[in-house]
């Protein structure tokens, strides 16, 4: 019996690894993706006064800092019992959407979109932002300005643009200004305008040329989780959380309810937890049968909802439902569906600063420390993100429990290395061809975790090992 | 002739490399100086060439070499060996590389306690054994990069602030060495301050001062009573416009840039600072963690006796 | 003395006008006092830095200890006052260092106590003996 490792460099919240394992012919027994990192934010924020774990966990992920900071600040609210005043809120869903956009841009542009830009059978060394700089010169400097433009617009907002500190247990620490908004104005439309032009693009010249790809690539039927209001919008702030199974069926439930809907598994061989659906009655990757397995991110967003409140990216959504149907399985779509999003954000941004009432100073009420549990959960770019705490009178943690993002799709990913692993190794047959190929599943599975597991050209550094059943290295196949 | 750069993270969070995508439009000047012979976060597939069968880390020779992350397993630690063989100058980028930051928080406990609590102690998890199948045991604790070894440049923060990023790296292409001064965040402050507070210390519970005016007008938010780690925290965060982040969000400042020069001891300092304007260090809650909240390598944080 | 039994390295900060007369004293009169002390002259007890206390203790010293003049008696008029209010801030550091409280003493010995002295260090060195070598004990 063979085992073959593939170590990628890179990380899903850490540092994580493929084993392949061999049955005596040759052919796949079973696979794993293991997270081979662990830090226990879980642990030390326990004792720490409840209003400075904002500032904590947002160096859990320098990607969706912002995420974090408004979860943590959320479940703050909730400990201590109170409601951000009006402008409060509005000033973090700001943040929160201009967080978004820096994000997405990121991704489709300097990620997985990289990808489709350049194409798929282009050359590594091109194969990234800089390439897409030389291809296309001013969408390449566009993408720069962009995220810099959101860089200083959260540096306008809040300060500090990674890392925040200014969502804060009963609102927001820092008001905007009117001449702050004026200048801001400017830089919200100018991203809102490439917004729409990265759509117009990738829906003229990218997505057409891969549509068979997109059908092909990693298909496997899952159940959805996101984030919707009270009438079924999108938001990626606020609201119930929607788990639609793969029927496209659904039920809502709030966040005091998550403990019901969702567990969590542990696997011996990982440090990463495998959630899934409770309701399910259990947990099982197994291809033929999977149990309890569901998505989160852009495209289980997109799928939950009803509609979007704004009206261009609402236009995207039909337009992306009459094509694919609802719920879409194609994993591929994450990037539609992260370019939808982007135009939502971009558009939700101009409206806040419109909003007259976003200069208003009342943006924070006083808290009182208290004995209390809160749940604070937010959309993060790539997933549901749940901050549950518990605090004693002094309002100190007691208790800390944390569903990241990209933990949801943990098993999703796992399934996706196994079901093209099965395709691409036959009877003890393998090549620095299928590191690629491989790389390229997990990726078209869901392009998401580029931030989690990718290099910032889009690509998986792999690292292939083969040993005997005894774990003794045979042999070892690198891409990188 | 381009200088080559090595770059490799660790324990990270990946908020120092999206620092240095945030330089913008002067990243774009410096890149055609810049060789990235080995950087997983932008580039490059071809270090072991095309069937590399190496099974150890191999980074090729490089002038500048850049790490972020502190040191969390034996992988990290060998990484970091061969960067300071191959590198001439090896930079420690942000705090967690630095002083551990906050991931070396977890040093306040065994690392046995940190499973425990992961996969035993958690309300939506089945409880389970600790991983152990093939996955790399942690280290003890979280290492500074410079316990494992030498460092020739350290650009903190958490994250840094992303003109130090193209300062240090022009004065590299210059040929000239990088050092932040050794000013303190209050140098930088511009509230205003009268030498004594006139309330005891309280917690960040409500607005720290009014922030109907410019916070150039607010009196220092020590002085209000909010402990803020300025007076032994290294100034730089708000570049070139100097106003410190979090006091620019009407936020004290927790120390992300760590102390103001090597060898210094914050914690001893703040006690100090505290008390020479009359207020009681006794009344912060986990003080160990909160004033040393993003340097706890070093031994600065560790598992304390219990208190009867 | 058997060759493993922790013997104690512990400075003593003792101020030129009363209680290094005291050690001297002590000297003079053979009044013996443990060899684990390391006697470090300074002009006043005010003098004596928290730095230079915690310095010494996370650098390998098992206990330090700080005479000056009894209080109304300092040559500086309130050095030893200033040395008193710094006492509970270091014990909140040690604290916070994970050193137990007992490593650090602070003492009033005039010169005349040559006898106090040689008692106050005996008593010093057995309590260290006790709480054992320092957790940042190196050597
Ligand atoms: S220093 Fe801060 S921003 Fe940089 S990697 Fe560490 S946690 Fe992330
Ligand atoms: S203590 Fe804080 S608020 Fe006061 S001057 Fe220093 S940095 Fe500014
Ligand atoms: S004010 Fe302090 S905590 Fe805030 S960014 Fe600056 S150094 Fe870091
Ligand atoms: S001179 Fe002896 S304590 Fe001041």
């Amino acid at each position: 019996m063979k085992k073959i490792v593939i170590q990628p460099v890179s990380r899903i919240e850490g540092h994580a690894k493929i084993t392949i394992q061999l049955d005596d012919a040759g052919n796949v027994q079973d696979t794993w993706v293991q997270v081979i990192e662990l830090r226990g934010f879980e642990k030390f924020c326990i004792g720490k006064p409840v209003e400075e774990l904002p500032r904590i966990v947002t160096s859990i992920c320098g990607v969706c800092p912002w995420s974090h900071h408004l979860a943590s600040s959320k479940a703050c609210d909730a400990v201590f019992g109170v409601q951000p005043p009006p402008t409060g809120k509005k000033l973090r869903e700001l943040c929160n959407s201009i967080a978004y956009t820096e994000e997405h841009i990121l991704h489709f542009y300097f990620l997985a979109g990289a990808d489709f830009v350049m194409g798929p059978d282009a050359d590594y060394s091109v194969r990234n932002v800089i390439g897409i700089a030389q291809k296309h010169p001013d969408i390449g400097k566009k993408v720069i300005r962009c995220r810099w433009l959101g860089a200083e617009m959260l540096d306008i907002v809040s300060g500090k643009a990674i890392h925040p500190v200014t969502s804060v247990p009963g609102g927001f620490s820092k008001p905007l200004r009117k001449e702050e908004v004026e200048k801001l104005k400017p830089m919200a439309n100018e991203v809102l305008e490439f917004a729409k032009f990265s759509i117009d693009f990738a829906k003229k010249n990218l997505f057409p040329q891969y549509l068979d790809a997109v059908k092909s690539i990693g298909v496997i039927n899952t159940g959805f989780l996101g984030t919707v209001k009270d009438d079924g919008a999108l938001d990626l702030y606020d609201g119930k959380l929607r788990m639609m199974t793969p029927d496209g069926k659904y039920e809502d439930f709030t966040y005091e309810q998550y403990t019901d809907y969702i567990a969590e598994h542990i696997e011996p061989w990982s440090y990463l937890k495998f959630p899934y659906m409770k309701k399910a009655g259990g947990f099982s990757m197994d291809l033929s049968s999977p149990k309890g397995i569901y998505r989160t991110n852009t495209l289980a967003r997109i799928n939950v909802c009803d509609y979007i409140p704004t009206p261009l990216a609402q236009a995207e959504l039909e337009e992306f439902r009459k094509n694919f149907g609802r719920p879409c399985q194609l994993t591929l779509l994450y990037n539609w569906a992260r370019l939808i999003e982007l135009l939502y954000n971009a558009e939700k941004i101009v409206q806040l600063l419109d909003d007259p009432e976003i200069t208003s100073l009342d943006i924070r009420v006083p808290v009182k420390p208290r004995e209390a549990r809160g749940i604070g959960c937010v959309e993060a770019p790539r997933g549901t993100l749940i901050h549950d705490y518990e605090t004693d009178a002094n309002g100190i943690v007691k208790n800390v429990n944390l569903i990241v993002g990209t933990t949801h799709n943990n098993a999703p990913i796992n399934m996706s290395v196994k079901k093209s692993a099965k395709e691409l190794i036959k009877n003890g047959k393998y090549d620095q061809g299928m590191l690629n190929r491989l790389e390229m599943a997990i990726r078209a599975y869901d392009p998401c975790l580029s931030c989690a597991t990718h290099k910032l050209d889009g690509t998986l550094p792999v690292k292939v090992e083969i040993v005997d059943k005894n774990f003794n290295k045979i042999d070892t196949l690198i891409n990188y | 002739m381009a200088v080559r750069v090595a770059e490799e993270w660790f324990a990270i969070c990946a908020g120092c490399e999206i620092t240095i995508l945030d330089i913008g439009e002067k990243l774009l000047d410096l890149l055609p100086k810049l060789e990235f012979v080995h950087m997983p976060v932008i580039m490059d597939h071809k270090l072991f060439g095309q069937t590399g069968e190496k099974d150890k880390i191999e980074i090729p020779e490089a002038d500048v070499g850049i790490i972020t992350g502190g040191i969390r397993n034996e992988e990290n630690k060998e990484v970091a060996k061969e960067m300071r063989a191959k590198c001439k100058t090896l930079i420690a980028l942000g705090s967690c590389a630095c002083f551990g930051g906050i991931p070396a928080l977890a040093n306040q406990f065994p690392v046995q306690d940190l499973y425990e609590k992961v996969y035993r102690g958690s309300k939506t998890t089945d409880p389970a054994e600790n991983p152990n199948k093939e996955i790399p045991p942690l280290t003890d604790r979280v290492y500074a990069l410079d316990e494992v070894v030498k460092v020739d440049v350290y650009i903190p923060g958490c994250p840094t602030q992303p003109e130090l990023v193209a300062d240090a790296l022009t004065s590299l292409l210059e040929g000239k060495p990088f050092a932040l001064p050794e000013r303190s965040v209050c140098d930088d402050c511009p509230t205003q301050r009268q030498k004594k507070a006139d309330i005891s210390l309280r917690r960040p519970l409500e607005n720290v001062t009014d922030i109907s005016k410019d916070v150039k007008e607010s009196r220092c938010f020590m002085e209000l009573g909010f402990l803020c780690l300025g007076p032994v925290t290294k100034s730089g965060c708000g570049g070139s416009e100097k106003t410190p982040r979090c006091i620019k969000g009407f936020m004290p400042c927790r120390g992300c840039f760590g102390p103001i020069r090597k060898g210094a001891n914050p914690l001893v300092e703040m006690i100090n600072a505290l008390s020479s304007i009359g207020l009681n260090p006794n009344e912060i809650i986990d003080r160990p963690a909160t004033i040393q909240r993003y340097i706890g390598a070093h031994n600065r944080l560790r598992p304390l006796p219990k208190k009867p | 003395m058997s060759e493993n039994q922790f013997e104690p390295f512990i400075i003593a900060f003792c101020c030129n006008w009363c209680s290094y007369a005291a050690a001297d004293l002590a000297g003079v009169s053979r009044f013996q006092y443990p060899p684990n002390m390391r006697l470090i002259r300074v002009m006043c007890s005010g003098m004596v830095h928290p730095n230079l206390i915690i310095d010494a203790l996370t650098r390998g010293a098992d206990g330090v200890i700080v005479c000056g003049c009894h209080p109304g008696d300092c040559h500086y008029l309130s050095g030893n006052l200033v040395a008193k209010k710094r006492e509970e801030g270091i014990y909140l550091m040690l604290d916070d260092l994970g050193i137990e409280r007992e490593r650090f003493r602070l003492e009033w010995i005039s010169a005349a106590e040559g006898i106090k002295f040689s008692q106050t260090m005996k008593e010093f060195v057995e309590q260290i003996r006790k709480v054992g070598p320092s957790p940042y004990r190196t050597f």
